[in-house]
C-alpha cells in the first residue's frame, strides 16, 4: 500500500515537470537571446521528469541508462548549435568571405595566369588537350 | 479507482502534451530546433509507451522503450555531429 503510494506520488510529480516544461518549452520568446540554449536547458528538466517516472514505474535500469545518455543529447545539440547556427555567439560564423570585384570575367589579370601556367597541376599534366595562353594587350595598341 | 492508475492516466496524457508542444517546437526556424524536438518526442513515446505496458501487461514493451531511448540517442548524436561540421 505504501509502495503504491510512493509510486503514484513520483508519477504525479513526473507528470507535473513534463507539463512545466512542455509550457516553458513553447512560451518562451522567439527574439530571445540564446533561446535555443534556454530551450535545451528546459528539456534537462523534462530528461529529469522521464528519469522520475521510469523511477515510479520501477524501470531502475532504463532509468539509469537514461540518467547516463541524456546530458550527452542534450550537449551534441548544443555543440551542433553553437558550430553551425549561432551567429550571435560564435565569431567564426560572422566572417564573411568577400568576393573580388571582376566586372569582365573573360579578361583575367596576366600575373594569375602565369601563376596558373607555372602550377605544377596534376590535373594540366593528365590533360593534355587544354592549354592556357597568354597574350598581351596593351591599351595603346 | 486505485491512485496508481488515475496517476498513470495523468503521466499519459502529460506525456501527450509534451510530444505536441516538442513537435511545435521541432518546426521553428534552424535544424537544431528540429533535432531537440524530434529527440524529446522519441523520449515521450518511448516513456508513455513504457506506462502502457504496465497498464494493459503488454509482452516487449520494455525492449521497444529501450530501443527507442537507445537509438535516438545515437540518431541525435550522429544528426549533431553532421550538422555541427568538420571544424
Amino acid at each position: 500500500m505504501i509502495v503504491e503510494y510512493i509510486q503514484s506520488a513520483l508519477l504525479l510529480i513526473a507528470a507535473f515537470l513534463v507539463i512545466v516544461s512542455a509550457v516553458g518549452f513553447l512560451s518562451l520568446p522567439k527574439d530571445m537571446k540564446n533561446v535555443v540554449y534556454a530551450r535545451i536547458h528546459i528539456i534537462g528538466i523534462f530528461d529529469i521528469a522521464c528519469i522520475i517516472a521510469m523511477i515510479g514505474l520501477g524501470q531502475y535500469l532504463l532509468a539509469v541508462i537514461y540518467l547516463i545518455l541524456a546530458p550527452f543529447t542534450a550537449h551534441a545539440i548544443a555543440n551542433a548549435f553553437y558550430k553551425s547556427e549561432d551567429v550571435v555567439n560564435n565569431v567564426e560564423l560572422n566572417v564573411v568571405e568577400e568576393d573580388e570585384d571582376n566586372p569582365n570575367p573573360f579578361i583575367v589579370n596576366k600575373s594569375k595566369v602565369q601563376e596558373l601556367e607555372n602550377e605544377d597541376s596534376e590535373k594540366l599534366k593528365t590533360d593534355e588537350r587544354f592549354t592556357i595562353s597568354t597574350l598581351d594587350i596593351n591599351e595603346e595598341e | 479507482m486505485d491512485i496508481l492508475i488515475i496517476s498513470k492516466y495523468i503521466l499519459i496524457i502529460a506525456f501527450i502534451i509534451m510530444m505536441f508542444a516538442a513537435l511545435r517546437a521541432s518546426a521553428y526556424k534552424g535544424t537544431s530546433m528540429g533535432l531537440l524536438g524530434s529527440s524529446v518526442v522519441v523520449v515521450a513515446f518511448a516513456v508513455a509507451l513504457l506506462v502502457f505496458g504496465q497498464m494493459y501487461n503488454l509482452t516487449f514493451y520494455r525492449d521497444i522503450s529501450l530501443a527507442l531511448i537507445f537509438f535516438g540517442f545515437v540518431g541525435t548524436v550522429a544528426f549533431s555531429i553532421v550538422a555541427g561540421g568538420d571544424k
